[in-house]
């Protein structure tokens, strides 16, 4: 029941970014904001910001997907990603106060300045399809070791104190869940 | 354009979720305004990011975080047209300073880029005249370049135009410069380079890369 709830709000979600780029729909923006802003909050915290960090980064994102939902194509991306890439930026932006979120200026434009997508390239809805599915194929395990790997940045000594294995098991695990998803999303390109 | 060298899986998932710092992450940005491939492999990650971002357990904001996100709404940002980047180099590299060329050997300039690192990642770009001969060296720790026009080989391939090249500090190599269009590239050094052999040991003193 709770991943079909889960499943439906992410289904509507690019719905509601675009009531708000067509009719600034608040409705729309408090259903965004009550499924995306705690699940934010909860990666940030995940990523090592704390409670408060966090919670504020949360709202700024959400604040963001309302300024810039008429930048949102939901040919290029799913709302989820979109929203990820936002939150993503936002906190490289706070926590690090560098300059590293520019390097993603080209993702953001409506024209990107890079190469042309080839058209033989997937939809965006069947890419997130797949990329779910591959998610799915993998282990508990070998989801955890990508998470920790590359959605926490941390280091493979690291993973192994944490998951208390051996290193050589850590980069064989994320070798191999790399590979799979790799595999599975293999004919997007 | 065709790319033969690309960053690792494990580089563009480490772009994609904004955890590669930036020094490093500067050279893959380039790469990508270059790359629809990996492109489309950042998207993937990203929508990988986005996937777990729905199925992370949420964490319950604070009393009134709604209102305060409703009361604090204004009006929608106006889509404005992209800004193409100046002086012909790849749009990523329009954000930081570029300083001027400078001759640090024969045949071989370089110019650095204002690019802060608590990791010791230094980034430059460097022009090498056809035919350029760069010494045996190695690394102190990691080396990651992206070729911008002309074009090196060395034991693992020749790069061209686009070509990224992830050497970490076991790669010993001696780069040979294409010898009708020399090279211009962009790099991200991690320590210092270790020149090899007699004559190696003899410049090292002079070469300050």
């Amino acid at each position: 029941m709770l991943r079909d709830g889960k499943a439906a709000a992410a289904n509507n979600a690019a719905d509601w970014i675009r009531a708000i780029a067509e009719s600034q729909d608040r409705a729309a923006f408090a259903s965004l904001f009550e499924f995306y802003a705690p699940r934010i909050k909860a990666m940030l915290m995940r990523l090592g910001a704390a409670a408060d960090t966090a919670e504020d980064l949360a709202q700024e994102t959400l604040l963001t997907v309302w300024r810039k939902a008429a930048y949102f194509d939901p040919a290029r991306a799913s709302a989820s990603a979109w929203i990820f890439t936002i939150a993503r930026n936002l906190r490289i932006d706070r926590l690090r106060g560098d300059n590293r979120a520019k390097l993603y200026a080209p993702y953001d434009m409506v024209e990107p300045e890079g190469p042309q997508i080839p058209d033989s390239a997937l939809s965006a809805a069947e890419r997130d399809a797949r990329v779910r599915a591959a998610l799915k194929e993998l282990s508990q395990e070998q989801v955890r070791v990508v998470q920790l790997s590359f959605f926490e940045g941390r280091a493979h000594g690291d993973i192994a104190a944490l998951l208390d294995l051996p290193l050589g098991t850590v980069k064989s695990r994320v070798r191999l869940a790399m590979a799979r998803l790799r595999n599975l999303l293999g004919d997007l390109q | 354009m065709s790319i033969i060298h690309h960053p690792s899986d494990a580089t563009l998932a480490a772009f994609a979720s904004g955890t590669l710092d930036e020094a490093r992450g500067l050279v893959v940005a380039a790469h990508l305004s270059l790359c629809a491939q990996c492109c489309n492999a950042v998207h993937a990650f990203e929508e990988a990011g986005g996937a777990m971002l729905d199925d992370v357990a949420p964490e319950a904001m604070s009393a009134g975080a709604l209102q305060r996100a409703m009361a604090a709404l204004g009006p929608l940002d106006i889509i404005a047209p992209a800004v193409r980047a100046a002086g012909g180099l790849p749009a990523p590299l329009s954000h930081y300073a570029v300083g001027p060329w400078r001759w640090i050997g024969r045949g071989v300039q370089w110019r650095p880029v204002e690019v802060a690192s608590d990791e010791g990642v230094r980034v430059f770009m460097l022009k090498a005249a056809p035919g350029t001969k760069l010494p045996r060296h190695r690394h102190t720790g990691t080396e990651w370049t992206c070729v911008f026009d002309g074009a090196f080989t060395h034991d693992l391939g020749r790069y061209g135009a686009g070509d990224f090249d992830e050497a970490d500090a076991s790669v010993e190599h001696n780069p040979v410069v294409d010898a009708e269009f020399g090279c211009i590239c962009l790099v991200a050094l991690q320590g210092h380079i270790e020149l090899q052999g007699w004559l190696g040991r003899l410049i090292q003193p002079f070469v300050r890369l």
